[in-house]
């Protein structure tokens, strides 16, 4: 198995759109809050829901043991074709896996009207600062896209953890801080990009 | 997509279906409640133990070995402990001794306290003031304790002639029973049968058939708290698996709170138990207890005080009757003298049970379960008349739990704009 680094994980993570070819502003900051990161472990079939875990980014190079810990305060969930996960303007309690199916973030438009910004596959993770447990008002909502199953950590799940393995909970929540500010990160980076800097600067001369 | 939420005859069926399910379920319930205390007993105490099947999973033990050796070793400290309440049990003819010397000295203290002379008459101010009220009770006391005729024939022809100085004692104090009940005008005779029972299917129905049927009840109170212990995850994954996804999360933070309530009340519960423990065996080392009878008083305080005003109760039976069982008593305070032990005793336990309610509940306990004392006292009250000693243990909780249930997932519908 790959260490977890996050210097690695960051050159992944960050696309440096170059050219031409440079894919437009807000889908590579779609990708930055939203996109799958990247597998870090050799893949494998797995077998159980611990073994699934494994294969996230988030929990990389965590133990059998810990895997197994927190399976067993994971949940399993499936959505039909259609149906929101979780809806833009309500609070967060969880973080989410994708375990099969495709998942879509939306963001309502100013118009009112839903606007596709991303979508996610196996083994992506969203809604990360939810878990963190910051009185969360979500911005986006997810649905699902066909049969899809998710995993599902609660913010109460991760305090349960707390309470009776604070050192485990410790890894946890230092790494969905990781991935957070990775993805804050990724989100300046867009900002500071010479070629958006200049299609910024052109935009009011339109 | 289909509108299939908006059919009126598919919302009375869910409508009906509830209500089929809310009534099934309270009839299940009534039916039940006698599995009630058993369940809820083998919970809660599952529930205090998480942290510890928590400590071993930490060495990495699997938790079903966590759990096996949990159970084994409250297993074991419960035999020990049984064997030695056992050992401490007086035997048939040690009942009867320590009735005798309980009588002998409740109306010696009585008669010293009330300045009373030997034939009971006279009395000083104290016995004028309140000699009618407690007489009966005195009388009441006596005819419960006092031996029958049957029962000192066994006593006397167990105790062969002996010239020792306390079997003595014991025969001196039996004579001066039969003086003080002939004193009193009190006769004690064995309950007559009653009519039509013919005694057999009464002795049938005994303790051992009483203990057969309880044994057969709370048999279910270890098995639940081994498979909560076990699998408390799996069965919160199960209840939440049965949620719809809409209601997910808002679920989560429901249990989450009823969580931290429960725990509240338990970590409460808990502080106040050790609080009335100490209290009790302290008070009790004061009247000059032996110190394995003030901590054995103490702890079965400290494990009745969940029932609301039992606690107390037991702390006052144990006292009571180390203070006039005990021939000679020698307290740590002056003041306190055998003939006025008891009332000092029950000032004792009055001042205990006031610091408790005063000062302990509304910081501790109030802040947990956080109702107002007269609504927990009704509540209490109305479990008592409906459940018997169910409803008294499970009021507090249920209490904590139905308020802390109805504020959460009213909170939670709202800010998840469900109703």
């Amino acid at each position: 198995m790959r260490r977890f680094s996050i210097q690695g994980l960051r050159e992944v993570l960050l696309p440096r759109p170059q050219g031409p070819a440079a894919p437009d502003r807000t889908s590579a900051a779609a990708r930055a809050a939203f996109g799958p990161l990247p597998l870090m472990t050799s893949g494998g079939k797995q077998r159980d829901l611990a073994a699934f875990l494994g294969e996230v980014t988030l929990f990389a190079d965590f133990s059998r043991w810990e895997l197994g810990r927190l399976a067993r305060n994971a949940h399993e969930r499936t959505y039909r074709d259609g149906e929101y996960i979780y809806q833009e303007g309500n609070p967060g309690a969880a973080l989410f896996l994708v375990q099969t199916g495709i998942v879509e973030i939306t963001r309502r438009d100013p118009k009112g009207e839903s606007v596709r910004i991303l979508a996610l596959e196996r083994p992506a993770s969203f809604s990360e600062q939810a878990a963190i447990g910051i009185d969360v008002v979500r911005w986006t909502s997810a649905v699902a896209r066909g049969p899809v199953s998710l995993v599902a950590l609660g913010k109460s799940d991760l305090d349960e953890l707390g309470r009776r393995f604070p050192l485990l909970a410790n890894k946890v929540l230092s790494r969905l801080a990781q991935i957070l500010v990775l993805r804050l990160e990724m989100l300046i980076d867009m900002q500071l990009q010479p070629g958006e800097a200049q299609n910024s600067n052109d935009e009011p001369g339109k | 997509m289909t509108n299939r939420g908006n059919n009126p005859a598919s919302t009375a069926f869910r409508v009906g279906t509830a209500l089929a399910a809310v009534g099934l379920s309270v009839w299940l319930l009534w039916s039940l409640r006698s599995l009630i205390l058993p369940v809820a007993v083998g919970s809660l105490l599952a529930y205090v133990c998480l942290p510890l099947v928590a400590a071993l999973e930490r060495l990495h033990l699997a938790r079903s070995l966590a759990v096996a050796l949990l159970v084994a070793l409250m297993v074991l400290i419960g035999l020990l402990l049984l064997g030695r309440v056992r050992a401490a049990l007086p035997a048939e003819v040690g009942g009867l001794e320590m009735r005798v010397r309980g009588f002998h000295n409740l109306n010696e203290r009585y008669r010293v306290l009330m300045g009373l002379d030997g034939s009971l008459k006279g009395g000083n101010r104290l016995y004028r003031f309140a000699g009618q009220d407690l007489d009966p009770l005195i009388d009441q006391v006596d005819r419960s304790i006092a031996l029958t005729p049957e029962e000192r024939a066994r006593l006397l022809t167990s105790r062969p002639e002996s010239s020792d100085a306390a079997a003595n004692r014991l025969i001196v104090y039996d004579l001066d029973n039969q003086r003080t009940l002939e004193a009193r005008g009190l006769t004690v005779q064995k309950p007559p049968p009653i009519p039509g029972d013919g005694g057999g299917t009464r002795r049938a129905k005994g303790p051992l058939a009483r203990l057969g049927a309880a044994f057969s009840r709370w048999i279910v109170a270890p098995v639940v708290f081994f498979f909560f212990l076990r699998d408390v995850s799996g069965i919160k994954r199960g209840l939440l698996r049965a949620v719809p996804n809409r209601l997910f999360e808002p679920t989560l933070a429901v249990f989450a709170d009823l969580d931290r309530a429960l725990g509240g009340y338990v970590r409460a519960m808990f502080l106040e138990s050790c609080f009335l423990g100490v209290f009790v065996g302290v008070l009790l080392r004061v009247f000059g207890a032996p110190v394995a009878w003030a901590i054995l008083v103490g702890l079965i305080a400290a494990a009745a005080n969940p029932v609301p005003y039992i606690g107390s109760a037991v702390a006052l039976i144990g006292g009571l009757s180390f203070v006039i069982v005990a021939d000679e008593i020698h307290p740590l305070l002056p003041a306190i003298r055998p003939e006025n032990a008891v009332i000092w005793l029950v000032a004792g336990v009055a001042l205990i049970e006031v610091l408790k309610n005063s000062v302990f509940e509304p910081f501790v306990v109030g802040e947990s379960v956080d109702v107002h004392p007269v609504v927990i006292f009704i509540v209490v009250l109305a479990g008592g008349l409906l459940f018997g000693a169910v409803g008294l243990l499970l009021a507090l909780p249920t209490i904590t739990i139905l308020k802390t249930l109805v504020a959460s997932a009213s909170h939670q519908l709202k800010a998840y704009r469900l109703i």
